[in-house]
């Protein structure tokens, strides 16, 4: 599920972006929490060095339990949420969060796919837990390892383990401003050309999961030499079944004797950090000769947090509101206006 | 012409350093193939020792690898591959360039600052081949060959020094000599090598070449060595073959654009782009817009983009190319066919980039054949006429400038779409006409093109509806706020074909604005124009647009006008059903009516239809597409519609001119 945030995500008016500034408004309320993770998207917000001040500035900063010792329950104008929802617990909270939150950004592969820890989803929970934990009756952990948006509505969403901080600042700069945050949705190899890095697929032979995930990395893998390993999830559109047959078969990437690889292994290869999303996961199956298992559920309900307008920090715009990307994406084309 | 451009030289190996250094005089940055990351890499090129020396890349569809040339008198040759990954687009069309900066002060005064173009950078490009040259002619048809003019690409163009290679081996991916366009060198360059064992046969077909021959004082090739560099380039060709795709590739692929095999292609093609990207010849870019925290800062960087990706076709209403085959269609459909159309030229040139570096294999040679087996006969497609499609009003050589505007009033038509009233002096802009288009910039929002709804004495109107970002922001500005402007852009209607006739105007929605400029010309001048017909379809009676000027249209008695909402609520007295369900209520449009159409595309190619069943005559019918734009002038390549750039050759186009075209999905 890819979430944009809404058409007019900030509630910019006019005047925010320069024409007739309003003067002393209240800063958005930001908080950062985290579930089931490694908190290293959680350093990458600290990482935004040269835009730290500038971040302090415009945000007032009332929940990072891994920069400051001062703590909130809530309200969030905006939320930043890492990890995945692993335990009972975590799903009281995160709905009690979306309660709280005016805006709800999932930040990471934890938080946006499930991470690495979801990988339990194909897997006997009670044997993981037997395996793992001397007492497991201890151990209070749901079966799965799920994506924030399996449980409450997300409004935008920050890709990757971990996230880009180039990404972070475009999101949060174009919340001050009020347009749509520029998160392309294509291939990594879009990026590694542009880079101009030669393919390590078609020069090396390496299995690369480029073509498959989402760009926003800079094509760091690529960049050294090895392959993508998908920390960004799928792009748009993903062929992984096309790309998994070409792995196989030696059409893409084959060693020095142009065979293919093992489906296994072909499999593994997709069973990451974002392995389980729907177009990776599905690859792993059926490369395993497990029988298909559909992911992310459809809501029950819509969360009750579910609103239908923007945050409303700053003055308030004086036309009607804009109607939200899903309802943009619901109407029939319309000419150029 | 210096003597020495007739007269083959020699250069012996342990001189190339002496060319490096000729190439390099007067500070000249000279770049060609060295090896980096396991493959042939174009970089700044010091040393003879930067040359990949002794290796060879031996490529298959998905296959690109480098190997060690075997043991022989011929091992140390440092050109003996084909082409790499890259040629030298990176150079002359960089994957990314500054395009403008746009800056509001306090006052909310817009500046759009159009980015200089680049330094002339004096460049010598070594290890040219003869498919790179090629390319080069390509993209200067496209980029500086007219209407519009890519500055950046003029810039870097503006000093080359191309120093080519003639290929001694073809590889297998190779088929220039299909395309015609390899592997000698004809045109194109200035220095031209051949390498042999112990060095390089050098021709010099340029007087900037034979000055530099000149300058090395080097001595007549042996007829030997003329004759063996010859034959290896002989070889090649031979090895290549001249018959890699179907002679009729244009015929067949827009004879079968519904073809089953599109969809068999799209299971393998995994659209990663990389064809388009490898390709010396595609030229497609997209702004990508940054800002800083302060809101009133923002850079627009233009980059690279691929018809293969998601965001290439998306508009606020949805995807116009929403599937892989669709996309595979437009790229393959786009070299071999359309390109044809649009520049007078193949748009592939035959280097095979985009069947090694296509990670799955695909081979587009093999596709074109598995066409030709499956579709033998088809008749000759003959080539658009242009003549029709000429714009009415050539973008300008300045068409990239933004001139700015003020906004005077905003006033909410509808809950979500806002007129704006804009003041400028601009007399281009006051000079359009009905159905041109502007491009419109304020800082931090990608650049949206918006019709122009009216034209005033002082200035224009543009009917915003808040579908995105860009445009939500638009709706909300205020009055002595400012935005740039670049236009008017585009093929309009052209009302004065109705001259004469009935006018029947249809308009759906918000298609309603577009339209609005020929509703001002045909009442401006009425006496010119038989009956004059307007029918209006909305959503809801709350979308209705313009309802007070609609209202005194009705009223006037020279004028018929209709109105029926696709859902109506108690309130709503007058027709309720899609807009085509008017005419069959009013009799006899027919021959002698010309037809202005524009709402939504399914909406307009069933008026189109109806239309048609009571006898408008297509080419009496137009309608005005929607595509995404980043250029507006056709150098960005998005808005592609089949062999038209909606931008350039339309908005408006003939139903005639359409075509089959109009009712085909994915296009």
């Amino acid at each position: 599920m890819d979430v944009a945030v809404r058409a007019s995500a900030a509630a910019a008016t006019a005047e925010d972006a320069g024409h007739g500034r309003a003067t002393a408004r209240r800063r958005p309320r930001v908080g950062v929490v985290k579930f089931a993770s490694c908190d290293g998207c959680q350093l990458t917000i600290l990482d935004v060095e040269d835009h730290l001040l500038e971040i302090a500035e415009r945000f007032d900063i009332v929940e990072f339990a891994e920069a400051t010792s001062r703590r909130s329950s809530g309200p969030f104008d905006v939320l930043l949420v890492e990890g995945s929802i692993s335990t009972p617990e975590q799903a009281v909270e995160i709905a009690r969060l979306r309660a709280e939150a005016k805006l709800l950004v999932v930040i990471g592969a934890c938080a946006t796919a499930g991470g690495i820890q979801a990988l339990r989803t194909a897997a006997e929970h009670e044997a993981f837990r037997a395996a793992v934990y001397p007492v497991p009756a201890y151990v209070d952990s749901l079966a799965t390892a799920r994506p924030v948006a399996d449980f409450v509505q997300v409004d935008a969403e920050l890709r990757g383990c971990p996230i880009s901080p180039e990404q972070l600042v475009e999101l949060l700069v174009s919340l001050t401003t009020g347009r749509r945050p520029q998160l392309p949705d294509q291939a990594v190899c879009l990026e590694c050309k542009r880079r101009g890095i030669p393919c390590v697929v078609v020069a090396r032979g390496l299995p690369c999961l480029g073509p498959v995930t989402r760009t926003g990395c800079g094509a760091i893998c690529p960049a050294f030499g090895r392959g993508c390993y998908g920390c960004f999830g799928p792009r748009e559109n993903a062929n992984t079944a096309g790309y998994a047959q070409a792995l196989v078969t030696g059409d893409a990437a084959a060693g020095a004797d142009g065979r293919g690889r093992d489906p296994v292994d072909v499999g593994r290869l997709f069973a990451g950090f974002t392995g389980a999303t729907q177009p990776f996961r599905s690859v792993t199956d059926s490369l395993a000769g497990r029988p298909p298992v559909t992911l992310r559920p459809t809501l029950a309900s819509p969360p009750e947090t579910l609103r239908a307008g923007p945050p409303t920090w700053g003055p308030a715009p004086s036309a009607p509101e804009a109607p939200s990307a899903a309802a943009a994406k619901e109407a029939p084309d319309g000419p150029r206006q | 012409m210096s003597v020495a451009t007739e007269v083959p030289t020699f250069l012996p190996r342990d001189r190339f350093d002496d060319l490096l250094q000729a190439l390099a005089a007067g500070g000249r940055r000279v770049v060609g193939p060295t090896v980096a990351d396991g493959a042939i890499v174009f970089a700044d090129l010091e040393r003879a020792a930067d040359l990949p020396a002794g290796l060879t890349l031996a490529t298959a569809p998905g296959r690109a690898r480098l190997e060690p040339l075997p043991a022989g008198p011929g091992a140390r040759r440092t050109f003996q591959y084909t082409v790499s990954g890259e040629g030298i687009k990176k150079f002359t069309f960089p994957s990314r360039v500054d395009a403008l900066s746009m800056t509001t002060d306090l006052a909310g005064t817009v500046r759009v600052k159009v980015e200089a173009p680049a330094e002339p950078v004096p460049l010598a490009v070594v290890g040219a081949r003869a498919c790179d040259l090629a390319a080069l002619a390509v993209h200067d048809r496209v980029l500086i060959g007219g209407p519009a003019v890519d500055p950046d690409y003029a810039a870097r163009r503006s000093d080359l020094l191309v120093v080519a290679v003639e290929c001694a081996l073809a590889s297998s991916t190779c088929f220039c000599a299909t395309m015609g366009t390899g592997p000698e060198v004809t045109t194109g360059a200035d220095l031209v090598l051949a390498e042999l064992d112990d060095g390089f046969v050098v021709r010099a077909p340029s007087a900037a070449g034979g000055r530099i021959v000149e300058s090395l004082g080097l001595a007549p090739a042996a007829p030997e060595r003329v004759g063996k560099a010859a034959a290896q380039t002989a070889a090649a060709r031979v090895a290549m073959g001249t018959d890699a795709i179907p002679a009729n590739a244009r015929d067949l692929l827009l004879a079968n654009l519904e073809h089953p095999r599109w969809e068999a292609i799209a299971e393998r093609c995994i659209a990663c782009a990389n064809c388009t990207l490898v390709c010396p010849t595609c030229f497609c870019t997209g702004q990508t817009v940054t800002s800083g925290f302060d809101g009133v800062t923002s850079t627009a960087a233009r980059t690279w983009d691929s018809c293969f990706t998601d965001g290439f076709t998306q508009v606020a209403g949805g995807n116009f190319r929403p599937r892989h085959q669709d996309r595979y269609r437009q790229w393959m459909t786009h070299k071999f066919a359309t390109w044809f159309d649009q520049f007078g030229t193949s748009g592939c040139i035959g280097c095979g980039r985009c069947v090694a570096w296509c990670p799955v294999g695909i081979d587009v040679r093999a596709e074109l054949t598995a066409f030709a087996a499956t579709a033998p006969a088809v008749a000759a497609v003959p080539l658009r006429d242009r003549g029709t499609l000429q714009p009415l009003a050539p973008p300008a050589p300045d068409a990239l400038d933004f001139r700015r505007a003020t906004v005077v009033s905003i006033t909410p038509e509808t809950a979500d779409t806002s007129p704006l009233r804009l003041v400028t002096d601009d007399p281009a802009i006051l000079a359009g006409t009905p159905g041109q288009f502007v491009m419109v910039g304020v800082p931090a929002f990608a650049i949206p093109p918006i019709s122009i709804s009216r034209y005033h004495p002082d200035g224009i109107e543009l009917t915003i509806r808040a579908a995105g970002a860009a445009t939500s922001f638009l709706t909300r500005l205020r009055p002595g706020a400012t935005l740039g402007l670049r236009g008017p852009l585009g093929r309009g209607w052209p009302v004065e074909t109705a001259h004469g006739r009935d006018v029947v105007i249809v308009a759906g929605g918000i298609g309603l604005a577009p339209l609005r400029p020929v509703i001002d010309a045909v009442l401006r001048d009425r006496a010119k124009f038989a009956d004059v017909r307007i029918y209006l379809g909305a959503r809801t009676p709350r979308e209705r647009l313009f309802v007070d000027e609609i209202e005194a249209l009705a009223a006037r008695e020279d004028v018929l006008v209709r109105v029926t909402v696709d859902r109506a609520g108690p309130e709503w007295l007058g027709r309720v059903g899609i807009v085509t369900q008017l005419f069959k209520t009013v009799r006899g449009t027919g021959t002698d009516a010309t037809a202005f159409i524009c709402g939504p595309e399914r909406m307009m190619a069933a008026t189109a239809t109806t239309l048609g069943d009571l006898g408008v005559p297509p080419e009496h019918m137009w309608l005005t597409l929607e595509r995404h734009m980043e250029c507006g002038v056709g150098l960005c390549g998005h808005c592609q519609f089949g062999s038209r750039f909606v931008c350039r050759d339309g908005p408006v186009f003939s139903a005639a001119e359409l075509g089959d075209d109009l009712r085909r999905e994915g296009l």
